[in-house]
Formats: structure tokens, sequence, C-alpha cells
């Protein structure tokens, strides 16, 4: 029913170009997290290399954190808020992803280069 | 005294009125991601474009804009000034092109350039002036890939209501056709 000419093929190819150039530009994958930056109340935060494993113990007021970084990623191992909401962040393995420690007033994050948005709404 | 309007007015006031009433069947169709619809009224402008010329075009996409928004309540709204700068950028870069048509291009490739022209118009505005976020770009993708695919179906669209020997009856008249 159409009649297709050269030029829709042209235009075509360039909007598809267009679309697929903004998706690649947009949506490169993020390089993963480097470090894990822990901040305690009280303290200077900390800053540990995601590259090495090993287990971290920080004391804080209502007991000891333990922190696991295992192969580019952390996670809040054991901490001593008895609803677990700590551990239950699991592993952090995004750039800005976080695990909370309240009763020891601290907070855990991996950072990646440059900083990141968590979320986004609008 | 009554003036009778010519007949160019009454093509462009009853394409115009085609117009609107698309638009605003359209705002009322929910859309899942903000900024995406189908730009059905883009069929009429196109219409409109390759029978009576960009100047008839250009009053249509004007007389659709500012009347659709009447009715939707939305004058001098961030979307009405979305829509004004999508509708813009659309026939800037459909000007030139229309040189090509129908020789080089077919409908489909005006509608596809288009929708292309008109949601980057749009962007840059919402970027520019609207909501200046360095984030924004992350929208324009998505954006861009439902505007190559509404631009298809519009232009697949006109293609047909071009064809049809009811809509050329009203509407495509060779006498007219020395503007564009």
């Amino acid at each position: 029913m159409i009649r297709l000419r050269w030029g829709d093929g042209v235009v075509v190819a360039l909007a598809t170009a267009l679309v697929t150039t903004s998706f690649a530009l947009s949506y490169a994958p993020a390089a993963g997290p480097t470090h894990l930056v822990v901040t305690q109340a009280g303290t200077e935060p900390r800053h540990y290399p995601l590259n090495e494993s090993r287990t971290i113990r920080v004391q804080g007021v209502a007991g000891i954190t333990e922190i696991e970084i295992q192969s580019g990623r952390a996670r809040c191992l054991r901490s001593p808020g008895s609803r677990g909401i700590c551990e239950a962040a699991g592993w952090l393995e995004r750039p800005g992803d976080m695990a909370v420690s309240l009763p020891n007033r601290l907070t855990l994050q991996v950072q990646g280069p440059q900083r990141r948005f968590d979320s986004m709404h609008y | 005294m009554t003036t009778v309007p010519a007949l160019a007015d009454r093509r462009i006031a009853a394409l115009a009125a085609l117009a609107i009433g698309l638009q605003v069947i359209e705002a009322a169709i929910p859309s899942p991601v903000p900024g995406i619809k189908p730009g059905l009224a883009n069929v009429i402008t196109l219409v409109t474009l390759v029978t009576l010329g960009w100047r008839a075009a250009l009053a249509v996409t004007l007389l659709r804009v500012m009347g659709s928004s009447l009715l939707l309540g939305t004058v001098l709204s961030p979307g009405f000034w979305l829509s004004l700068a999508g509708a813009l950028a659309a026939l800037a870069v459909l000007a030139p092109l229309l040189r090509l048509y129908p020789r080089h291009l077919s409908a489909l490739g005006l509608a596809v350039t288009a929708a292309m022209a008109h949601t980057l118009g749009q962007f840059l505005l919402a970027w520019a002036v609207i909501i200046p976020h360095p984030q924004l770009p992350l929208l324009l993708p998505p954006l861009l890939l439902a505007a190559l695919i509404t631009g298809l179906v519009t232009g697949i669209l006109t293609a047909s209501v071009l064809a049809d020997p009811r809509i050329q009856r009203h509407v495509f008249d060779p006498s007219t056709n020395q503007s564009g």
C-alpha cells in the first residue's frame, strides 16, 4: 500500500542509529563499586578497597558489627540490631548500595569512581 | 454583511478541528510513561503538509496546540509549551524535507522524522528550561525509541489516509498544491 522510497530507508536507519546511540551513551553499564565507606557517628569515614577479601569488625555503642568484603562486594554479616535490618540489606554490589545499623550508629555504602544516585523518582 | 471564508481557510479549519479532536481523545488514553503517546494528531499535520503546503500545516499546528490546550485546560502550562516546542521542531525539520516528497521520501519517512524531531524539541525545552536536571538525559533513549515506533505507526496511518479516495476527494486538490 505504501510505496517506500530510498529516503525512507535513510530516515529509518538514521532514527534507529540515533535511538541505539542514545541508549548506548545513557545506559552504558556502570563500573562496579571500588570501595566500601564505613561512616560511624563520632568518627571519620573509613574507606576499604573491595578487591581484597577480608572481614572487618567495627566496635559501636551497641556491640560489634561484622562486615564481610568478598570479590568486589560487601555485606553486613552480623550486627547487634535485634531486627536484622543491617544484615537484610544483603550484598552491596552496585555503587550507592547501602546498609545501615542504627543501634551502632553506622552506615555502610559501596561507591564507584563517581557518586551515583541510588534511585530516581518523578 | 457576511464574508464567506476562502476555501483554503475552511480546509485549514476542518483539518485543525480533526487534529484537536484527535489530540483531546488521545489525552484521555492513559500512558504508562509520561511523555509517551501515539501522536495521532501528527497524521493531520502530515496530511495538511503534503496537500496544502507548509504554511497551512503551520496554521493547523498552531490552531491544534492552542485549541486542544484550551479544551484540556493546559494553556500556558509546561505541557502547553512542550507541545508547542515539539510541534514547531517537527515542522521546522519537515519543511525542508518536503522537497523530497513523494519522489524520494514517502509519508513514512516524513512521519518518522517528525516524531523524532518532536521528541527532541520537547526534550531540549524540558532540559533547558523546565527541568534542568543533570540526569534528565536518562529519559531520552526510551522517549526516542517510543518516537521511532509511533512515527512508523503514524506514517503508515498517514499513507493510508492519503491513499483513500474519499479523503483525496475532500482534501487533495492539485490547484491548491502550489504553495508546497
